[in-house]
């Protein structure tokens, strides 16, 4: 009896799981896309966009580990632009 | 407390007439610092006094300094890889030196060192009076400009950074802390904007280009342009106080140095006397409601306390 209810419990916390994964990985991905286009907009100077004023950048730039960890993972994924947004669509 | 900023281009006197400015200034009225922002210093020269990073006592009432501009973006530099090292453990991949590297020479580095520089010392309580002898006219051009650009690009930034934290509070709604994982390490991410680092940095230094660019328009700031009276220098000086509007900056006085006051003239210097008549008057024209000082062409450069007192009572009053 104990397994079953904590086979059910386990099956339900699953599915909550999933709704909830599946209710905000838009908003996850948009999120994601928001932080590099700031890290691009501000330390693009590395990858030759035109920059805000430089003392803005070195103020900013000891606080931006997560959005500069986001814009390198997002340039090392650019050949691959194609299948992330089929993934992030649902498109088989 | 009044600041004055002295501009115009190389060799035309920028550095006599602002060290007289000093001089005369602190006979009258209180606790005078004038300050050399010009990488190639020779304010020391105009008092005969051996000047330096710190500042110096001339006379009673008056001090000097010269800054060391690049010294000021080495250890600024420094202090930022020193921080980075400790909010960067996670990035381990990120090569710091590098990047320090290319930022030592970036494009707008000197003028954000030169901006933090006359921040420092219109912050001093101890002066009645700054005055400042500023770098080429381009760089100082750009960072009375600073201020207004700067302004710009943080209120846009700011806007973003708050889509951000808002997209990461659904997202924290729905999943609990926001937890992110940067090279194997689990970061806890905020979407409180009070807690949220770049969004704090913002606002600080929004709030610092703010009072900048009020200062750079108060009525306490006067900035004057040192020129020669020749047709480029004119084009010149035309140039200054246009972008300076542009910037909300009132241009107060023209000191138009080494005119040749001569009442017989050799052959091989008329053309020379023509131009600067043209000039003069053209400048009449162009400028009208801005003060225009004629300083002669004198037989000697002024050095020391005593001659640039003679000339700012004969010719800067």
């Amino acid at each position: 009896m104990k397994k079953l209810s904590d086979l059910l419990r386990k099956f339900f916390g699953g599915i909550d799981e999933g709704l909830k994964e599946a209710s905000v990985s838009l908003i996850e991905k948009e999120l994601e896309e928001t932080e590099n286009v700031f890290a691009l907009l501000t330390m693009g100077f590395l990858s030759g966009i035109p920059s805000p004023p430089t003392g803005l950048v070195l103020r900013l730039l000891p606080y931006m580990q997560r959005e500069i960890y986001v814009m390198m993972l997002r340039s090392k994924n650019l050949d691959d632009v194609f299948a992330e947004t089929a993934g992030t669509f649902d498109i088989d | 407390m009044k600041t004055y900023f002295f501009l115009g281009k190389g060799g035309v006197g920028k550095t006599t007439i602002a060290a007289s400015f000093g001089v005369g200034t602190s006979l009258d009225n209180g606790n005078v610092l004038v300050v050399s922002l010009d990488p190639a210093h020779n304010l020391g020269d105009a008092f005969n006094s051996t000047l330096s990073n710190k500042i110096k006592k001339i006379s009673d009432n008056l001090s000097a300094v010269e800054v060391d501009i690049e010294k000021m973006i080495k250890e600024y530099l420094n202090e930022l890889a020193y921080k980075m090292k400790n909010t960067y453990r996670y990035l381990t991949t990120f090569n710091l030196d590098r990047y320090f590297d290319i930022l030592r020479h970036s494009p707008g580095i000197e003028e954000y060192a030169v901006l933090e520089a006359i921040k420092r010392f219109i912050k001093l309580k101890e002066f009645d009076t700054i005055v400042f002898d500023t770098p080429p006219t381009g760089i100082t051009i750009r960072v009375f400009a600073m201020p207004k650009l700067s302004l710009l690009w943080t209120d846009r930034l700011i806007k973003m950074r708050k889509r951000i934290l808002d997209r990461r509070k659904m997202v924290e709604n729905v999943k609990g802390r926001f937890e992110a994982k940067i090279e194997g390490e689990t970061v806890v991410l905020t979407s409180d904007e009070k807690e949220d680092d770049v969004m704090q940095e913002l606002v600080r230094y929004r709030a610092e280009m703010e009072e900048l660019r009020n200062f750079f328009s108060s009525d306490n700031t006067t900035v004057n342009v040192v020129t020669m009276p020749e047709e480029l220098a004119l084009f010149e000086t035309k140039r200054i106080s246009e972008s300076l509007s542009e910037f909300k900056i009132k241009l107060r006085t023209i000191f138009l140095n080494k005119v040749i006051q001569c009442k017989k003239p050799p052959e091989g210097i008329k053309g020379k006397i023509k131009e600067q008549e043209e000039v003069l008057k053209k400048m009449r024209e162009e400028f009208r409601g801005i003060q225009i000082k004629e300083i002669p062409l004198l037989e000697h450069s002024p050095r020391g306390i005593e001659e640039l007192k003679e000339l700012y009572n004969n010719y800067l009053i």
